[in-house]
Parts: structure tokens; sequence; C-alpha cells
């Protein structure tokens, strides 16, 4: 009877953290045979450099997923970090705007934090709000206009970060994977990164056994600001150049990697790996649809769907089993018998 | 407690009657009132002129009618406990370019069409939110791209122009109109019906089977189950409104372009949102009014236009709402939980 | 019981007090627990003893008067001062996280570390020692709370509790959600704990397992202690009277039926999974009552009858027809409604007034085409309030201020307002005290003589008792014996809620 119960809660609980690796292969394979020019080294890498940045950014958010929040603004700190790192080098240089931007990002993640926290607003308007005036100071920064470097070192700096150490890996994707790895041994394997799933599973819990929900909370949305930041900041010195839209599309991208992977919105359950795999099955995909010439917009629509259909799954999924709550396995055997 | 030490209790805070009620709305309207002081202080210093002219007062009404009329129904969906409608962007956009496609056959033709666009959007959202009980943030914000992707693919990018599809000019004329039909050279359509919603929508939720129905869905979901209500179809229902007055917001602003394109629309979700919450409806479902909801339309109304009387750039304007709108949200719940309650 | 030691309490207070604004919560009240010792501590809503029971958890930083422990003058005004001081809670509410595994509860804030990193060996092993204390070491350590039963889960707190190595274990009505037999297993186990020296303070509304499971009682009222006895020198009316203030008598009638129509007939009803073949009939101005052991499916076969649920085969006839109601409006509608057991979450709307609750199910009622008329309701609200005298008499008083007797009287209201031809109630007196539970008696005796039709649920045994003129006993999804009012007394109920003396 409860055996029966666990096996088959473990193999749904399974087929959450396997799936994306599942997807992977199969968005993988898909698009090598049927897409056009997908599989060779300039266009992996391509791919490898949109990843890059999201990845970034998706460690920062599966934090925020873990301790229950949201965080919508993370499309606009990206964006915001990369005018600021890029904007000031003229004045500083980059070894002092880099730094720059991502304290700013950590501060704007900062005041997120305060607010969900001790202010005790909800994350999603908080976000939004915070998503809303930046979209305003970024323009009105720029007055409108994409910022670019063409001094020698930025093109220097920028030829550096994409060249590729061994095919495909350039030093951008070593940061992020060094930053995913980390992020996630230490999510995974210490005291403090076990108490991020405490804090969003039961924050009464937490606070009873001495851990501070509010400031981990807080913390969450930092690390959330920073990671935007750093996404942003190096894919704009990667580029030479900070275009006003640079983070407008990632906050779908994160958003369905994220969920995909298999953390859940309600807090307590996750993993930045498999937000990382997620993100790197997503943008594959988005890939191989522009190469098979099916366009920018059949784009935005697939996924759009995507992360409708993984919401839908993940709902349908409690409504059965709402249903089933409570049922009695010796009263269905009872059924069995009779028949 | 006992019933002696009850009595003791803070009586300030317990109690929900009419009084209270309609405090919180003169607050609201205070606040508006508040604002027409400013403006006319500001006037009155030289720092701004033709603020307390008829033409300034209606074009400030005159650009939140489509705002009110939009905030109108996605009140319903806060009311219900469920927070927002991220979809209306895109609901705007797309009934508004179906409706300028199917000019071709006319005017009505082209309205039936967008309405019922509308509605299929606002049923899909009422079956995933309403039975299937996805998160309402999520999948409105999910639906709001997919809508995007759509049109942009539907449409290959580009923008129609009414005058140009149009099966006759009368047709494009009426088009036209729903934007620019003043009665009495004076009143816009988009006013009156903004002012038609305003009494339904309020009656609606105030004094009908429906609405105290929809109240306690909103305050108690679980509770408003176990009383015969059924939920579902509650929280559907509302989603359905706030689709049919983004249809209707949509057609307006379309109107008002003159070209069906996939941004008609853009931003309102927000501006909806922090409208609904300065005119007191909490997110938590359950509390607030329809005329609460058009003071904080109002408001935001007045503020966009002094900023603009004030110079301050479109970009700037939205920072500063964003700002205003986390310390409205902040201010209101913490005056909340000061009283004891966790609402917002 | 006797083991404890006698010689050296293990948790003192003396004349402490906690003043709200306005009101004296506690009033200089004294005691004591013993190592081995379980001290009961009783009292009416309001009368107290939550609050005592928060100072023990260190929630208050404004207390007066002194704390001891062990003989040690102690101050504890913080929850951290509490623990640190070898005092854990055990709440009603379960404080365990669903989505985090067994052992990252139980080990919350003191995982075993090697280095900067978990040491898993170590945490399952120290986890399933923890569990083995309360008899579940047979759980999985890391498979998620929310995989596990919710018995299992509130041993898991016990676990967890004890983990701390505490001195003194204060226990918040621990036996409110669970069946017998797992009422018995946790009594097990708090005897257990009793030898080896931990004082425990049990805070209980059921008279009859304090009598099981305690050494000595401890009654408060109106915030002052009233007496402080052992277990073997005191009945339960005395403790009723100390409780109440003033004598009850009378207070569990015993009225007998001669009703001949019949209202309800439900004949093989099924709900697959939750309980099989149920057929029985009610009259007109009966109380029938329905015991059997909590998962016996009695709330589940209540909401499938209002039609919460959808039944799976089985026929409801209702004054001869058919009920064919396909959700709980329709049920309404033909007359049957149901008062469910959980009414902070699924009976009442806590942010809204008493009105909007008393009314909430008669919406439709008076709102004939769709306009609702406030001032319809106010005869139905005032002869409400007034019949269940709900304090405070305040029709436009948020719910969530009153106190749990009158919440589930306005409850209570909310189901007679409908005029249901058949009522069916859940637990309708859980959590309550006595003054309430005597009105909500009174009133559903009253709907009887009208001659509505009451089917009680309750696991409270001379509640259901003294109420019923007949009673079913439901185990295991099955309906297994109709009983008498003659042959019903706690013990035969009892017996045949298990199963026995059939």
């Amino acid at each position: 009877m409860m055996l029966n119960k666990l096996n088959r809660n473990e193999i749904l609980s399974m087929g959450d953290k396997f799936r994306i690796y599942v997807l992977l292969v199969v968005v993988f394979i898909t698009m090598t045979i049927f897409a056009p020019h997908f599989f060779n080294a300039w266009n992996l890498t391509s791919i490898m450099k949109t990843v890059s940045m999201n990845a970034t950014v998706a460690i920062g958010f599966t934090i925020i997923l873990i301790v229950g929040q949201l965080d919508l603004s993370v499309g606009t700190i990206i964006t915001f970090a990369a005018v600021i790192g890029l904007g000031l080098k003229g004045a500083v240089g980059y070894g002092l705007s880099v730094p720059l931007a991502i304290v700013a990002g950590g501060l704007i993640g900062l005041i997120n934090g305060v607010l969900v926290a001790k202010v005790k607003i909800n994350s999603f308007i908080v976000t939004l709000g915070m998503l809303t005036a930046l979209q305003g100071a970024i323009y009105t920064i720029t007055g409108g206009n994409t910022i670019a470097v063409t001094d020698h070192q930025a093109f220097a700096i920028s030829d550096w970060l994409q060249h590729q150490i061994i095919p495909m890996v350039t030093p951008r994707v070593i940061i992020t994977l060094v930053l995913v790895i980390g992020s996630s041994v230490f999510l995974r394997k210490t005291r403090i990164g076990r108490n991020f799933f405490m804090v969003g599973g039961n924050s009464q819990t937490a606070w009873l056994a001495g851990v501070d929900s509010d400031s981990y909370t807080i913390v969450a949305f930092v690390i959330s600001g920073v990671m935007a930041a750093i996404g942003g900041i190096l894919f704009a010195m990667e580029s030479a150049a900070a275009t006003l839209n640079l983070g407008t599309n990632s906050l779908m991208y994160v958003l369905s990697a994220t969920i995909i992977g298999g953390t859940s919105m309600a807090g307590g359950k996750g993993g930045v790996f498999r937000s990382f795999i997620a993100i790197v099955t997503l943008t594959m995909l988005y890939n191989g649809i522009v190469l098979l010439g099916l366009g920018n917009e059949v784009q935005i629509f697939i996924s759009g769907i995507i992360l409708a259909s993984v919401i839908l799954y993940e709902a349908y999924v409690e409504f059965k089993h709402e249903k089933l709550v409570g049922q009695r396995p010796e009263l269905l055997k009872e059924l069995e018998a009779a028949q | 407690m006992s019933d002696e030490l009850v009595k003791k209790t803070d009586t300030r805070s317990v109690t929900q009657n009419k009084f209270k009620r309609i405090v919180n709305v003169a607050g609201i309207y205070g606040v508006v009132v508040l604002f027409v002081i400013l403006g006319v202080v500001l006037q009155a210093l030289g720092i701004i002129n033709n603020f307390l002219t008829a033409t300034n007062m209606l074009n400030i009404v005159d650009a939140v009618s489509m705002l009110g009329i939009v905030a109108l129904g996605m009140a319903f969906i806060t009311y219900s406990g469920h927070f927002a409608d991220l979809s209306v962007p895109t609901t705007m956009a797309l009934t508004g370019i179906v409706a300028v496609q199917m000019l071709q056959f006319g005017f009505f033709v082209a309205i039936l069409s967008a309405v019922i666009v509308g509605i299929v959007i606002g049923l899909i959202n009422a079956f995933a939110i309403g039975k299937l009980k996805v998160n309402p943030i999520i999948w409105t914000l999910a639906l709001n791209y997919m809508t995007l992707g759509v049109i942009r693919v539907v449409w290959a990018n580009k923008q129609i122009y009414p005058d140009m599809i149009s099966s006759s000019e009368h047709a494009t004329k009426l088009f036209d109109n729903i934007y620019r039909l003043r009665f009495f050279n004076k009143i816009a359509l988009p006013m009156i019906m903004l002012l038609i919603l305003v009494v339904f929508f309020h009656f609606l939720m105030s004094k009908t089977r429906y609405g105290i129905q929809l109240k306690m869905t909103g305050a108690a979901l679980k509770a408003a189950k176990f009383s015969g209500i059924n939920v579902e179809w509650m929280i559907g229902s509302a989603f359905v409104l706030s689709a049919l007055t983004a249809t209707l917001g949509g057609l307006t602003v379309t109107s008002l372009s003159r070209v069906g394109a996939w941004y008609n629309g853009a931003g309102y979700d927000f501006k909806a949102v922090t409208a609904i919450v300065i005119g007191g409806m909490t997110l938590a479902g359950g509390r607030g009014s329809i005329i609460g909801v058009l003071g904080g339309v109002l408001i935001i109304g007045l503020m966009n236009n002094l900023m603009t009387l004030l110079g301050v750039g479109t970009f700037s304007q939205d920072m500063i709402r964003g700002i205003i709108f986390i310390v409205v949200v902040g201010l209101n719940a913490k005056s909340l939980r000061s009283m004891g309650r966790d609402d917002a | 019981m006797g083991d404890r030691d006698t010689s050296k309490p293990a948790f003192v207070m003396e004349q402490v007090s906690k003043v709200y604004t306005g009101t004296i919560a506690v009033d200089k009240v004294d005691f004591e627990v013993f190592p081995g010792e379980v001290h009961a501590l009783v009292g009416e809503n309001g009368a107290g003893k939550s609050t005592l029971m928060k100072m023990m958890a260190g929630s208050f930083d404004d207390y007066t008067g002194k704390i001891a422990v062990n003989g040690q003058e102690v101050e504890l005004k913080s929850p951290a001062q509490a623990k640190r001081n070898g005092i854990e809670m055990i709440y009603q509410e379960l404080s365990l996280a669903l989505p985090i595994s067994v052992a990252e509860n139980v080990l919350v804030g003191r995982l075993p570390k090697k280095g900067l990193f978990i040491d898993k060996e170590k945490m399952v092993e120290e986890t399933t020692d923890n569990l083995s204390k309360v008899g579940l070491e047979h759980i999985d350590p890391l498979i998620p709370i929310e995989d596990i039963s919710q018995h299992e889960a509130q041993l898991v707190e016990i676990a967890k509790a004890l983990g701390n190595n505490p001195s003194i274990l204060v226990m918040d009505e621990p036996t409110s959600a669970l069946s017998r037999e797992e009422v018995e297993r946790l009594f097990e186990i708090i005897d257990g704990l009793r030898k080896t020296g931990l004082a425990i303070v049990y805070i209980s509304h059921h008279l009859p397992e304090i009598f099981r499971i305690a050494d000595r009682v401890t009654v408060m009222r109106d915030g002052k202690r009233i007496d402080t006895r052992d277990i073997g020198d005191v009945s339960k009316e005395e403790l009723v009277q100390m409780m109440v203030g003033k004598s009850v008598t009378e207070f569990y009638r015993h009225e007998t039926y001669s009703g001949e129509e019949i209202r309800l007939e439900v004949e093989n009803l099924t709900r697959k999974g939750f309980f099989h073949d149920v057929s029985f009939h009610a009259y007109k101005g009966e109380i029938l009552g329905i015991g059997g052991l909590s998962g016996a499916g009695r709330s589940e076969l209540a909401q499938v009858l209002v039609a919460i649920d959808k039944k799976d085969s089985g026929s409801i006839v209702l004054d001869g027809k058919e009920v064919k109601a396909s959700n709980m409006a329709q049920a309404l509608n033909e007359g049957i409604a149901y008062l469910s057991e959980n009414r902070k979450t699924e009976g009442l709307a806590t942010r809204l007034s008493i009105r909007d609750n008393i009314l909430g199910a008669l919406v439709p009622k008076l709102s004939p085409n769709g306009i609702y008329d406030k001032k319809k309701g106010d005869p139905v609200l005032e002869k409400l309030i007034d019949a269940l005298s709900i304090y405070p008499p305040d029709a436009e008083r948020e719910v969530s201020t009153l106190s749990g007797g009158n919440q589930q009287k306005v409850l209570m209201a909310k189901w007679i307002a409908v005029e249901p031809k058949v009522l069916i109630l859940d637990e309708p007196t859980r959590g309550v005290d006595i003054g309430a539970k005597v009105i909500i008696h009174n009133a559903i005796e009253a709907l009887a003589k009208e001659g509505r039709t009451i089917i009680l649920i309750s696991s409270d045994l001379p509640e259901l008792v003294s109420l019923s003129h007949r009673v079913m006993i439901m185990r295991q999804g099955h309906f297994i014996k109709e009983m008498q009012k003659a042959e019903c007394n706690e013990e035969s109920v009892l017996l045949a809620a298990n199963g026995e003396g059939a």
C-alpha cells in the first residue's frame, strides 16, 4: 500500500528530474537531422552565446523560484547593467564600469528583496513595478540609442571573449559553466544552500529553526540581480554594444526554462543545473526553428506554447492527483476483486 | 479569547461597515482632488500652463477612458483574488488588428469578429485558470507571448490600415469614430463607454448575486466552494469580462492610432493593475469597488497629465509610475498589517 | 503513571502574567512540571492556556513573573531562548516543510557537515536514529514530507522536537486530527518519553484522554489558575465545573425519538476508493449520528451527499424524489446542506464580516432575479445572532476577530439560515468552548424538533452518544452497524467503530 504510493510518487518525481535531459537529447537529434546548417561549429557556437547569457540569469531566477518568489525584472536588469557597463567605459574604463554594472544589478536586487521581504509586498508587484521603472530609466539614460563601444580595448576584449578555446567553448561559456556548476553544488550540498529550499518550503519552519527567511529572500533577489547583470554585461562586452532590447526576450526564456527544467513555482524544489540544461534545449529549439526557415515570429509563438504546455501539464497532473487524493487502496482492491 | 476579552479589542479595524468603505473611497477621491489642487498651484506659480482649462481636463478624461475601460474589466479578476490579466496588451492588439482586417466585410462584421476573438481568449484563460488552476500571472504572461507570436506570424510583421482595407468609406468612418465620435462636440465616445461601464460594473459587483459571490470567492476560495458557489465559473467569468473590456479597449486604441498592429495595447497591463491597486482593491481579493478603481484611473490620468505638462519625458514617466506603484502597494500593505491583517 | 521525580521540578512558572492592551490574558499563574510527568492543562477557549503556552514558547518579551528551568531562573523572551533552555513545542499545525525531505526537516538548522559540504550519510543516519524514537525507522529519510501520511508527519514533528534533546515538551492538542489507533500509538510514545524523564505539558480539550495519559491536571479560567489536582483525585464533572465556573448538570441530554416518516433514503452509494455500498435511511426530525474512526470515509460520504464530489453509483432519495444534484448549489436547492469540519479553511471566510458569512449560502435565495437586496437578509441575521448568542452581536464584525466558539456559531448560523431539509454536521463543536458547545447542541436539537433531519458526524463520543437518536458506525468505507439509542454509550460506540463487538 504505502509501497505502491511511494513508487508512483517516486516515478513522478524522477520524471520531474530527468525529463529535461530526455528533451535535450530529443531536440538535439531532431534539429541535427532536420534543420539545415544546425550541426556545425559556427551555429553551435552561436547557440552557446545566447545560452551563456540566459543560463547565467537562470541561476538567479532558479534560486528566486526556490524561495517561492518571482522576479519579473530580470530582463530589464540585463539591459540596465549592459548600458551602465558599456556606457561608463568611456569615462572610467571596463575595470571600473563592469564592477559598477554588477553592483548596480545587485542593488536593484536588494531593493526588490527588501520590498518583498521587509515591506511584505507581493514579489509579482514589486518586480513588475521595478521592470517598468527600469525600462523608463534605461530609455532616459540612453535617449533611446544603442550604446556602442568602439575603442581598441573594447574590441580586443570582445575578440577575446569570443575566441574558441576548444570548439564551441569560449571564455564566456567557461565563465557561465563555472557559475552554473558552482551554484548547483552550493545549493545542493551546503547548509546555506539547503536553507534556501527550506525558506521556500515553509518559511515558518525555517524561522523557528533559526533560518532567517527574510534575509535569505533578500539574498536571493540580490543574487538574481547580480546574475542578470553578469549575463548582460558579458554579452554586451562580447558584442561591443548594448542594444535596448538586449534583455527583452530573456524573461520568457528564463521563466520557461526554469519551469520546464523542473523547478517548482511553489518553492522548495528545483535545480540550477536542470535550468541550465533547459536553456540549452530551448535555445537549440528556437535556433532550429529559425534555421528551418520559420522565422522569428514562429519562434515567439512556439516559446509561448512551450511554456503554456508545461504549465498546463503540471496543472493537469495536480488536477488529477487532487481527485484521487485520499483513496483507500484496500477499497480499490475490493472493487477489483468483485470484478 | 473569551467574550469579555474580545470586547476590549480595538474595534476600529474590525468592522467592514458601509461607513468605512465610504471613507476608503473618499480617500481615493481625496487624492484625486489633491492632484487637481497641485495642478492649480503649479499653474498659479507659473510652472505649468493650461492645466485648468476645459480642453486639458477633457484631454485627461479622454486619455484615461481607454485605460479605464480595460482596468474596470480587469478589476473583476483582482476582486476574485487572481491578481491580474497580463494577456491584455496582446488581446487588445489582436482584436484591433482583426477588426481592421475584417473591415473589408463591413463595420459590423469587423466588430463582431473582434468580439469573438476576445471571447475566445477570455475562454482560454477561463479554462486554464478557472478549471485547471494554473498560476494566473505565469499563464497570462505566456498567453500574451503566444498571442504576440500569432499576430506576428499571421500578419507577417506588417501593419494594416483601415482605410486601405475597408470595404467602403462608410465603414472606415464608423471605425474611425470609435475613438473620435463626439457628443455635443466635447464628450468622446470612449468616455461615454467608460461611464456606462462604471455604472453597470459597479452595480454588477456590489448589488448582484454574481458580485457578492465573486467577493466571497476572492476572500475565501475554499469556503466559497463549500457554500455552493461554483468558483471555477466565477473565476473564469472574471477573465472573460477582462478579455471583453480588453476588446473594447483594443478597438478604441486601434481606432485612435488608425493602424492595426501588434504593439497596440502595449503597457496596458501594468497601467491597469496600477490603477486597480491605487483604486483601493487589494490583490488578495474580496475587497474594493469599481468606483474606487475609477478613482485610481483618474489619479493616473492626472499624474500623467501633470508630468507631461511639467515636461517629463515619456520614459521617465514610466519610471515614476513604476516607483509610485510600488509605494502605493507598500503603503497599503503596511497599513493593513498594522491593523493585524495580511492582505496585500 | 507515577514515574515522576517530584524532588525537583523541571519547569516552574511563578506568578507569571501577560497583559495585552486592555486585557489580562494570564493573571499571576503558578505552574510547574516535574521530570517524568505528564501535566495536563485544560480550560475553555479564552481561559488563557494558549497564552500560557506561548509564554513557554518564548513568544513574548514582555511578560512578568519568574520562570525557572531545572532550578535555574531563566528568561524566555524569544523562541531561540526557549529552545536553548530545552523547551520544545509541538503545535497543532505542523511546522514541517512539505516539499523538503524528512531528514532536512528533522535536522533543520543543524544538518551535519563535512567541511563545507553536507554529510549525506551522517544525515540519513542521524535522521533514522531520531525517527526510531517514534517508531518510524522504516521511513526513507530522503523522501519529501508530502509523500508520507498526515499521521506519520505528525510523528516526524515529534521526532524533530526530540532531536533537540529537550527537557520539557509542550504538546498542543496533539490528537485532534488523529484516529483512535493513532492516538493509542501516540500515547505509547508519550509513555515511553515520560519514562526517560522528559517533562511533558499536555494541552487538550479531551477530558477522557487526559484521564488516560496525565499525572496531574491544571485548570485555567479567565486567565487565572483555578486549581491543580492529581488525576486520581478528581472527576470529570469536577473538572468541567472548574472550567466553566458553574455547575453544569444536564450537560448532555437524553432525548428519545419516535418518528416515522422517512426523509432520506440512500442506497448502495459508492465513491470508488472512499466508501462502498453505503445504504441507510433517516427520518424526519431525527438526529442520525455517524460514528467511526477518522479515515472511515464519513466526511467523504457527506461531501457526496451534498454533491461537492461525484458519486460513482447508487441513489439518494429525498422525500420520495431522487436527488439529481450534480453540484453543491443544486444540492442546496434540493434541501441538503453540509457544515464542514474545517471551519477556518472550508467553512468561514475569515476576512469577511459576520453578515457576509451567515448569509453566504443564502445569497441565491435572497437575490431572485440576480439582484441582491442587502436589507432582505437583515431579519434572518438578527434572529440567528440572537438565537445563537453570537458575541459580539455586530453583524459587520470581521469573523477573524471572534473566538473559536463564536466562529463556530457563525458557521452554524450560516447553515441554519438556508433552512435545509437535511443538515449534515461534521464535527460541529471541535475546538469550541463549553458555553458555545451547549448553545450549538441546543440549536441542533431545536432543528430536529422542527422536523429537519440532522446527520451528525462526530468524534466527540459523549456528544455523539447523547445527541443522536440512532448511530450508524462507519469503518473503512463501509457502514457496518446500526445502533439504537438504548445500546449506545461511549464504550460500545468506540468498540463498534473499531470493528469489534459486532
